[in-house]
């Protein structure tokens, strides 16, 4: 049971890339797919969303999972493990978790269940890259999930210039020069197929 | 399983972010069809970011909300003012009824001041359109429900959940 997270900071897709891979990650049924989504805002919203597409979704409300309620989460990758056996489970953590801890907390569940470890996917919206990372407090939690990322996909490039595409590419490579980077729009699926073979072939 | 003690604080308030919660019922004697509500959805995610804007937030998270109604679920949000809004979602049929859900995280201000803003944003447009806010429940859940059932069943789910 592989867990793959799709993080990043609020409001840069991760629900809507969720809904891609999972629907492509299943392959009509033939990969069991969980899904897990947290948020801090104590009223699951994005849970909610996902559940209207047609898919089985765990929320987890009232905290975030890499710190507050990990052991929440980790219960929760249990409880899928004895209950629904998925290959894989994709994690949306909050806007504000930070990637590592995210892979501690769901190591947690490993004492009880067989998991492996995915790839930290985190999201970086190509729309304001100077208003994410230049601010004070604020910069330095997005660049915490950026440099833990192992796979950075800058969001929402269809509607941007390549410009700004390219800004965005140079500005997250400072923090993370490792990362293969993707240039990612969910609803033109640019960049999907990519995050899809990576999870499947990525080895701990 | 072993158990782990978890932290009191989550991480993100290290960093100056709030989140605030809410569900609400709006009712009008007049129904709205999906376009208007979408609209007043919209004008309110960008209210409820002006009001944090204005309490000294240093940006907007995200503002999402998550309006179910007899006829079908809307939705709208909005990542800052200069983002502009996003709507999706129809309904069959206009409504008198809707039974909204908001979920408000902001960079720089304390969660009593997200509260105030997200409260006021809704009450503000809402009223704005004929609306009265007829129920309000913090951090309520509309969780468990079986969309398979009648449409009144649906409503009388909708109305448990808002239930002190």
């Amino acid at each position: 049971m592989k867990i793959t997270q799709i993080a990043g900071f609020l409001g840069c897709g991760k629900t809507t890339l969720l809904l891609r891979l999972s629907k492509k990650l299943s392959d009509g049924g033939k990969r069991k797919v969980a899904l897990i989504v947290n948020e801090i805002g104590e009223i699951p919203v994005d849970g909610k969303i996902i559940e209207e597409s047609g898919l089985r979704v765990k929320d987890i409300g009232g905290g975030c999972i890499c710190c507050e309620i990990a052991s929440t989460f980790a219960k929760t990758i249990y409880n899928l493990y004895k209950d629904f056996h998925p290959e894989h489970i994709l994690v949306e953590p909050t806007g504000v978790a930070v990637p590592h801890q995210v892979k501690l907390a769901a190591r947690m569940s490993g004492r009880d269940a067989k998991i492996s470890i995915g790839p930290a996917v985190v999201l970086f919206d190509a729309t304001r890259p100077a208003e994410l990372l230049d601010m004070d407090m604020l910069g330095q939690l997005v660049t915490s999930q950026v440099k833990d990322a192992d796979v950075l996909a800058i969001s929402k490039v269809d509607i941007v210039s390549e410009d700004q595409v390219q800004e965005a590419i140079e500005r997250v490579r400072q923090y993370n020069p490792t990362a293969e980077i993707i240039q990612l729009s969910s609803f033109k699926e640019w960049g999907v197929d990519r995050i899809i073979e990576i999870i499947l072939d990525w080895k701990e | 399983m072993a158990d782990q003690q978890d932290q009191e604080k989550g991480c993100y308030t290290e960093h100056g972010v709030s989140g605030y919660g809410v569900a609400v019922k709006l009712t009008r004697p007049e129904a709205m069809n999906d376009q208007a509500i979408k609209k007043m959805a919209e004008a309110m995610m960008l209210a409820i970011a002006q009001k944090c804007m204005d309490r000294g937030a240093r940006t907007i998270g995200h503002i999402k909300s998550h309006i179910r109604t007899e006829a079908g679920t809307l939705k709208a949000d909005t990542i800052g003012l200069p983002h502009g809004a996003y709507s999706s979602g129809s309904l069959e049929y206009p409504v008198k009824d809707l039974y909204l859900a908001v979920n408000s995280i902001i960079s720089g201000i304390v969660e009593n001041e997200v509260k105030g803003a997200t409260l006021e944003g809704i009450h503000e447009v809402a009223e704005g359109q004929g609306f009265t806010v007829a129920k309000e429940k913090e951090h309520a859940y509309f969780d468990q429900f079986d969309f398979t059932t009648s449409k009144q069943e649906y409503v009388r789910q909708l109305e448990e959940m808002l239930k002190e």
